[in-house]
């Protein structure tokens, strides 16, 4: 597989104040990567600098074989890249069909290029009933769509996509992802985004976890599953002392919240041999699997990294 | 060069279609045309009428007069609000959208400044047509086809001027309030700075040194000369030449600095060094914001 992005220590200081701490990560060409952290973490700062509009203090970065910050080759890098940005960007008294033909005309295709693309990222986001609105009486889901169908009328090798759905409805987060997933599937498209939604980066081929400018784990999001999310179970008991007491007689840590006891089992399997002992004490049960937001809450606690 | 095109064309549709901002780009030109039919016109009139016989061609040379001040200060205000746009990218972020396409800074500060131009020409040239309709429907005389020729390249040399001059300025704010601040100063100053809401004459000369150092009424002197020639003629053809003289001084169609008559010619030189100066200076500016950005 190919190398579509190369991060080596990369550092950016602004100030006293160090946003990114020398991180390094490798995204495979046509993968779709996602890069999670908390607010502040410094998942904007890195997609800033990957698209060439913040400038690294330190550290080397590839993308598409080309060297960000030597000459000239950042015009080749923005060249291969489409941007998603959080906010909406396009301009709202244009409509949606001259906002992305004023910006497609800046990566220099001929007309008919620029004709077939247009028709490619029209169908492809169902632009049809909206293209001749303007995006300022646009809804959140199209102005989505229509931001997507910018990023991607020079047809990118690279796309990127800061939080593309912080702030959306279910309904168009939903389409988001579907077009993101069917994107990089369909097109073999590299993808790049960053969230703040565990359950999102779950459907990323690799993960990135960004902690106060410090990679603390990497890896697929299986991996980090069995890393850092483990089965809870939570009992309620008939008698509360009975059952506590019980817990400790078999060495079994806890937590307690309004009669509610968690306890951690290995697996949902493994809860089964614990209920047997204690059926005669329990009111009722319910067992949990670990999901991606346990992985991401551990590492945020713990700080590990896998 | 077809990244700019395009950038000019986006700047150019967005100013445009916003209603309001054109409005109020055309704010301080309405005041003066209001200050003019209640009261500007017939003081000036009036003060003619004392040194020489009262004709329709009087009221036709007041008229042109006053266009002039009127076009050079549209060639300003217009320039000013299509940079407002330049602006409004930077806080709303959405120049990041045009700074992550292959286009250069300098070609996306070129598209600002383009824009602007050609703004400041169209609002101008259909100024100018408004205008002379006006002049010929009160009984005045089209503009003889040299004097139009005249007014034109002064027009163009105007929004020129004018541009680099709210590049410079516009480089300074960097927030929508202050750009909205700013330009309520200019449209105010400008009147006076250009002495169209009140005639150079009558200010005391410490301000008549500040307007005449004004690059920017320097366009409003060569347009008043431009527009009122023949009827500077026809009106004073009976009056001693002092009293001509008098007017164009009280008027500001004739600068005269540290007892010195100025020459049309010292005020296109004045231009065209205002217009090389800024040039440079908005280069260096833009420069400067780069290295700090980086």
């Amino acid at each position: 597989m190919k190398t579509a992005i190369q991060v080596e220590g990369l550092s950016k200081r602004y100030g006293q104040h160090e946003a990114v701490k020398g991180i390094s990560f490798t995204v495979e060409q046509g993968t779709l990567f996602a890069f999670l952290g908390a607010n502040g973490a410094g998942k904007s700062t890195t997609i800033e600098i990957l698209c060439t509009l913040l400038k690294k203090t330190s550290g080397t970065v590839s993308i598409n074989g080309y060297t960000l910050d030597a000459s000239r080759d950042n015009a080749e890098i923005r060249k291969s890249i489409g941007v998603v940005f959080q906010e909406s960007l396009l301009d709202e008294r244009l409509t949606v069909r001259e906002n992305i033909w004023h910006r497609g005309k800046m990566y220099g295709l001929s007309k008919k290029e620029l004709m077939d693309n247009y028709q490619f990222v029209s169908s492809y986001l169902h632009l049809g009933d909206i293209e001749d609105k303007k995006y300022g009486k646009c809804s959140g889901g199209q102005k989505r769509r229509a931001d997507i169908a910018r990023a991607l009328i020079h047809r990118p090798q690279i796309l990127f996509l800061d939080e593309p759905t912080t702030g959306l409805d279910p309904q168009t987060r939903q389409f988001v992802w579907k077009t993101i997933k069917q994107l990089q599937a369909e097109t073999n498209m590299t993808v790049f985004l960053t969230t703040h939604y565990m359950e999102e980066a779950a459907m990323a081929h690799q993960i990135v976890i960004l902690r106060q400018g410090e990679i603390v784990a990497k890896g697929t999001p299986d991996m980090l599953k069995t890393a850092y999310a483990y089965d809870q179970m939570e009992l309620v008991f008939h008698n509360a002392q009975e059952g506590e007491q019980w817990l400790m007689e078999q060495n079994i840590s806890y937590t307690e919240k309004q009669g509610i006891y968690t306890i951690r089992v290995e697996s949902t399997l493994a809860a089964l041999s614990i209920l047997k002992q204690v059926e005669p004490l329990i009111a009722s049960f319910e067992v949990m699997k670990g999901t991606m937001d346990d992985v991401f809450i551990h590492i945020m606690e713990q700080g590990g990294a896998a | 060069m077809e990244a700019i095109v395009s950038l000019v064309g986006r700047n150019s549709k967005v100013f445009r279609r916003d209603k309001t901002s054109v409005f109020f780009s055309l704010l301080s030109v309405i005041i003066v045309i209001v200050l003019y039919a209640l009261f500007l016109q017939k003081m000036q009139v009036d003060s003619i009428k004392q040194v020489t016989e009262a004709t329709p061609q009087m009221i036709t040379m007041v008229n042109e007069w006053l266009i002039a001040g009127l076009l050079s200060m549209i060639a300003v205000t217009t320039t000013l609000a299509s940079f407002g746009l330049a602006i409004k990218d930077i806080e709303t972020k959405a120049s990041a959208d045009f700074l992550t396409a292959p286009v250069s800074r300098a070609a996306i500060q070129m598209g600002y400044v383009l824009n602007a131009f050609i703004i400041g020409s169209v609002f101008s040239f259909i100024a100018l047509i408004g205008c002379e309709i006006y002049i010929v429907a009160t009984g005045g005389a089209w503009l003889s086809f040299t004097s139009l020729l005249k007014v034109v390249g002064i027009l163009l040399l105007s929004v020129l001027l004018a541009s680099l001059f709210n590049v410079v300025i516009v480089m300074m704010v960097h927030t929508l309030n202050a750009f909205s601040t700013l330009s309520t100063i200019v449209g105010t100053l400008l009147g006076f700075l250009c002495g169209v809401y009140v005639p150079i004459g009558a200010l005391p000369s410490f301000a008549q040194n500040i307007i005449m150092y004004f690059p920017i009424s320097h366009t409003t002197l060569l347009l008043r000369n431009a527009f009122m020639e023949s009827s500077l003629a026809d009106v004073f053809a009976g009056a001693p030449a002092e009293a001509e003289e008098q007017y164009k001084l009280m008027y500001g169609v004739t600068y005269k600095l540290h007892d010195n008559v100025l020459s049309l010619s010292t005020s296109y030189i004045i231009i065209a060094v205002t217009i090389a100066v800024l040039a440079v200076l908005s280069i260096t500016l833009f420069h400067r914001r780069e290295k700090r950005l980086g």
